[in-house]
Parts: C-alpha cells; structure tokens; sequence
C-alpha cells in the first residue's frame, strides 16, 4: 500500500499505470518507429485509464468508445512531439482531457440544434453493465455540474489517483491553484451530496 | 477496508458515506473486453512515423517523389514487356505463365496473388487459372458470396471463398494443402465435392480421406520477394510468356513467401491492410452503424457491418464478429447469429475476436436449447485455448450442462478446471457449490466438506440455503449408514 499526505486518495482502487520516464521514452520512441507490438502494449496499458477518465468527466456511454477511440488516434498522431518531460501517462491524461472538453463542446452544439430543428432524441442506448450502479449515475450526475477546470482537477485527484503536481500539469495551473480548485470542488460536491443524500 | 482520506471516515455522515462508495465505483469503473478489442481493431493499423518536425515534411516530400518515381519505372516497365508479346506481329500471345527457375508472383483479377514456383506452367481459361504443371501457391482475399475463386488441376476443381492455399501437379497427381480459411476440392467433370479442406490440411489425387499433414504455420516470417518479381495487377492476366530466371534453390522457400507475407498484415493476426486514413474512415462507417442500432434500425446497422465485413482489415474483422452479435442480440436470430461468427472463424482462425466468437457461439447454443453442440464446442474450446481469459466461464457452462445431462463426473472435472483458472469471483462460488453439489450426488466423502467449504468461504453467497440443505441430507444419510451398520 501507498503511504501518502493527508489528502492521499482512496488506496483501494486502480491507480494511473506509471512507468519510468526511460520506460516511458522506450516505449514512444519504438512507436515512432513503426513496432506495432509497442503501439499494442501503449494501448492495453492506456485504454483502460483513457476509457475511465472519460466516464468519470462525463462523457456519455454513447460516445465514450468513439472518443476513447479518437483519444488514441489523437495519441498516435502526437507521438513525434512527446519529448518525455512530462510521464507519459501525464501527457496522455492532458490528450484525454482536451477531447473530452472538445466532446462535451460537440454535445451541447449537438443538443442545442436537435433543440432548434424539434428533433426527436434518440433513444437511450441499453445500460452498461459497468454503470449498473445506482450510485454512479448520481456521482456522474453531481460532477458534471462542476466547473469544468474543477471537475478536470477532482476527477483526476480523486478517481484517477493522480499526484496533485502531475494534476497540476495537467490541468496547466501552479499546483497551488489545483489544491484550491480540489479544496473547492470537494465542498461543492459534498454540499450537493447532502442535498441528494438524506 | 477504505483509507480514503476525504470524504470524512465518519460512518455517520450518509453523504460522505455515499461520496466514498461512489468514488470507488468510479474508480473501479472501467471498458469491457470487447469495447476494448473494438477499439484496439479502430486503432490499430501499421504504425507509421508520426509527423514530426517541419524539415521531416520537405524531407518526406523528396522521399515520396523518388519512390514514386521508382514504383512508376518498375510498374510501367514490366507492362510494356507484356504489350510487346501481346501485339508482337507474328507472335500468338499464349495465355500461360512459364517459370523455369525461380519463382514468379503475379496478381490476379479480384487481388488474387499467385505464387509461381519453380518449373511451373499456369494457364489462364475462362479468367480462372489452370495449373499445367509444378506448384502454385495462392492468396485469394475474402470473394462475396456465389462468387467463389476456382483453381483448375488436370480434373479437379478447387473452390475457394478466401483463404491461403497451394496446388501443384506432378504428371497426372494433383496436391491441394491449406495454410488458412477452407477450400473445397471438387471434380471438374460432375463437380462432385471430394474433399473439404481446413487449414493444415492436406489432399492429394487418388486418395480417399483428408489427410492431415504439415502445412507452413502462417506466423513465420520470411523475407519479402523484391519488388522486380511483382508484376502489376494490369500486367496481371495471364498473357506472359516469358520465362522467369533464379535460384532454383530459392523457389520453394520463396513460395511459401505469398502465403506468410500477405500485405498489412499485422499485429493482432487479422487480415490488416489499407492506411490510417482508410481504417478512420471505416471507422466512420462502424460509428454509423453503432448510431444506426442505437436509433432502433436494426437493419441498417446490420447492412453496414455486412458491407465492412467483405472488405479487409481489423475493422473488417470488428463488423464480421458484429454481424453475428446483430442476428443474435436485435434480431433473435441465434442460427442465423451462429453461422456468422462460424464464418467469422474460417476468415480470421486467429483473429483478436476468436475468443469472444467461440463465446458467443457457446452461450448462444446453449441458449437456443443446443446442448450437445455447446458441449461440444465447449470442449474444443478448452482443449484448444489453455490460456484463454474465457477459460473458466467456459469450463462453468460445460459443468453446467454436463450436470444437467446427470454426468456428474464430467461436471467435476469442468468445475475443476474453472477452479484451476484466473477466474472472477462469481464464476468461481458456481463453481465451488455444483461441484460440491455433484460429489454429494455421487456419493463422494469428499462432498460433505466441500459443501461446507462453500459456506465457509460464501457465508452469504447465492446458495447458501441449498448448500445448507445438502449438508442436513448428508448428516441424515451418514446417520442412516451408521445405524445400518
């Protein structure tokens, strides 16, 4: 088990795959150079992660595949300008992070013409068994009503068991400012919880 | 136990309960297998050198342009070469390869690539080829349906729908081997079929049965044929005379060449090919297919994924396995749903979807009340994937159904190996009861204390009553043995 500061996240659950940077940098520069076995390791090891991080920042169960999808082309194509400064896993989150900003832009756009043009919206799909969860679906519910910047920094704090300095360039912010931005998204979420939950 | 340090580790507060379980569960969340081997099919074509700087652009555009150049010389070359015999005065253009020494390839109408070796005579006929003489090996990619490939030997037919596979003749003996896929070996006079051929198959004129033998292993690899060898699919139909020198003693190994080097092929073991850009925009299609079934038009889907299935690569391969998934899942048709992932395994016997098609064929058997072929299947399965992370819920549903056929022995043993995998934890408590349940039944000493295992290591699982039962009916039967004796 990890030990950890005060504000560790749960120890229970998957944390994000790291590797040395020299592993990380070995595993790219084969990549680049066309091993697909490599590329196939990258993706089993990043597809899981990648797929989890965009259920919990709210991408919908319709879209989470393409997007996962579009996160690894987006990976494959930005291959040539990972210098290995940052963990791979870092780089990938911020990819991630990006798409999954740019789906939820997409979605409201979607929304608003079907909206504009009266279209009926289609059907539910059927439920994962993953998002059986009555629970989930509410903590699903409450996130997405988090501001973007402290949703990015909650989920990855809390969920995704990132290190807040790696949060932090992540989220592209001084790491005092995504300790802030954790320290507000919890009270919020917690208030919102107490509403739900009595 | 949780040492999640926010929410508070206050029981009492039910919000933070709740956000603690919650973000658990979130953590925990996570694709499931085929999700993640569809997303593998979407992404997984040959990795090429990502762009990198701005002068790799210039130096790409200088690189691109020579082997364009290069690729020009070498397609134009050899096509002028077969004009010349074509409109040479004089001189009858025999619709037949010659290769003396060494080996030929050429590409066929339809992307059928040949394999000449050495000393072999192939004719062309009626647009089919007809081996004369020496040893072809071919590659057809996936025909539509009722448009079989056929090969004609002296006569014999060889019918085709895609595979990999050689033909030669020596005099008047015909021999037919498969490296993937099936072929059918029929007489060309009565067309009665003769043999039907799996891969590592093997038929030879004159003989009865199949015979079994050692055909290439498809993974090995080999070097590539230079490119010189290659004709152009418009040089293609068979209108070449011209005798092709080399190594003789490189001709067998080269004609094993076609079979194990088939373009694209890739990680995974699907039939890869096309580019990035090809796969994104199949990809496109499968997503119109994915919106097509979440919209309720079932058969729209089920037409897209039939149309990517005839064509090539890991999304290909993704459709074949869908259209199966389809026909069972939307439109309850489980024979139907069956027959194409049966069909899926001939096209891909090694594909990244092997697995989940043997699954899905199982349960689907089992579920349409065939228990002898599910058992059947489930057999093969086990006896052919040992390392399969199915293993065990295969194992779990052939205990079942032998359990049910009142074959407790079998049951045990199927039980036994589902205990013997990595397996999840609900497989494994099934498991644990049946087998416990059947040494009861028979009889076995063994099965008291393996009843009480189970409900010492699931105090509250799902049969715990029955569990509970079985354990007071033999302390019953061990009362009446004992006063009986």
């Amino acid at each position: 088990m990890r030990e950890g500061p005060v504000n560790t996240p749960a120890l229970l659950r998957a944390v994000p795959v790291t590797a040395s940077p020299s592993a990380d940098m070995e595993i790219v520069t084969r990549c680049r150079r066309g091993d697909t076995q490599s590329w196939r390791t990258l993706y089993d090891r990043f597809a899981p992660v990648v797929y989890r991080f965009l259920s919990a920042f709210g991408v919908p169960m319709e879209d989470r595949e393409d997007a996962c999808q579009e996160v690894f082309v987006a990976v494959y194509r930005s291959l040539g300008r990972f210098r290995g400064e940052a963990r791979l896993s870092t780089w990938i989150y911020r990819i991630a992070a990006r798409h999954a900003s740019r789906t939820a832009r997409r979605r409201r756009v979607r929304g608003l013409l079907s909206t504009l043009l009266v279209r009926e919206p289609p059907p539910p799909p059927a439920p994962d068994p993953s998002e059986r969860s009555e629970r989930l679906q509410v903590l699903d519910e409450l996130i997405s009503k988090l501001s973007p910047k402290k949703k990015l920094v909650l989920v990855l704090f809390e969920i995704e068991g990132v290190p807040i300095e790696e949060v932090a360039k992540i989220a592209g912010c001084p790491e005092n400012t995504a300790w802030s931005r954790l320290h507000y998204a919890r009270a919020e979420l917690t208030a919102m919880a107490r509403k739900r939950v009595r | 136990m949780n040492r999640r340090s926010w929410p508070g580790t206050s029981d009492s507060d039910p919000a933070d309960e709740f956000l603690r379980r919650a973000l658990d569960d979130a953590a925990l969340r996570g694709p499931d297998d085929v999700t993640l081997r569809r997303g593998w099919a979407a992404v997984a074509e040959p990795v090429k050198t990502p762009r990198t700087r701005t002068w790799a652009w210039f130096a790409g555009g200088v690189a691109t342009t020579a082997a364009l150049v290069l690729i020009g010389g070498l397609w134009v070359w050899p096509r002028a070469v077969a004009t010349f015999a074509l409109v040479s005065p004089g001189r009858p253009a025999p619709a037949q390869v010659e290769v003396a020494l060494g080996t030929r390839r050429l590409t066929l109408e339809g992307g059928v690539e040949a394999q000449l070796g050495s000393s072999s005579v192939m004719r062309i006929e009626d647009g089919a080829p007809r081996i004369e003489k020496g040893e072809v090996r071919f590659s057809v990619p996936h025909r539509p349906p009722r448009h079989p490939f056929i090969v004609r030997a002296d006569d014999y037919s060889v019918v085709v729908v895609g595979t990999k596979f050689g033909v030669a003749v020596d005099g008047r003996a015909v021999g037919v081997d498969v490296n993937e896929g099936v072929v059918e070996v029929r007489r060309t006079s009565d067309q009665r079929r003769l043999a039907r051929l799996s891969p590592g198959e093997a038929w030879r004129s004159g003989e009865v049965s199949v015979e079994t033998s050692a055909a290439p292993p498809p993974a090995s690899p080999a070097p590539p044929l230079p490119i010189s060898a290659v004709s152009s699919p418009a040089a293609a139909p068979a209108r070449l005379a011209a005798p092709i020198h080399g190594h003789a003693r490189a001709a067998r190994a080269a004609a094993r060449t076609l079979a194990l080097t088939t373009p694209g092929e890739g990680a995974g073991g699907g039939r890869a090919s096309g580019t990035a850009a090809t796969t994104i925009a199949n990809d496109g299609a499968s997503a119109a297919a994915r919106a097509a079934l979440s919209g309720g038009d079932t058969m729209k889907a089920l037409q897209i994924y039939r149309a990517l299935a005839l064509k090539t690569g890991p999304v290909a391969e993704n459709a074949a396995y869908e259209v199966g998934k389809v026909l069972n899942e939307k439109m309850d048709q489980p024979e139907g749903a069956v027959a194409a992932w049966r069909r899926y395994r001939l096209d891909y016997p090694d594909g990244i979807l092997r697995a989940e098609a043997d699954v899905s064929i199982i349960e689907t058997l089992v579920r349409a009340g065939s228990a002898d072929e599910a058992l059947g299947e489930a057999n093969d399965f086990l006896r052919r994937r040992p390392d399969s992370e199915r293993r065990a819920e295969i194992a779990r549903l052939a205990g079942d159904l032998y359990r049910a056929r009142g074959d407790c022995r079998r049951a045990i043993a199927a039980y036994q190996i589902v205990l013997g995998a990595s397996r999840p934890r609900d497989i494994v408590e099934v498991a644990n009861f049946h087998r416990a349940a059947c040494l009861v039944r028979l009889g076995d000493a063994a099965g008291a204390d393996a009843v009480r295992a189970y409900l010492r290591a699931y105090p509250s699982g799902r049969f715990r009553s029955e569990a509970a039962a079985l354990v007071v009916d033999g302390a019953h039967a061990a009362d009446g043995r004992a006063r009986a004796q």
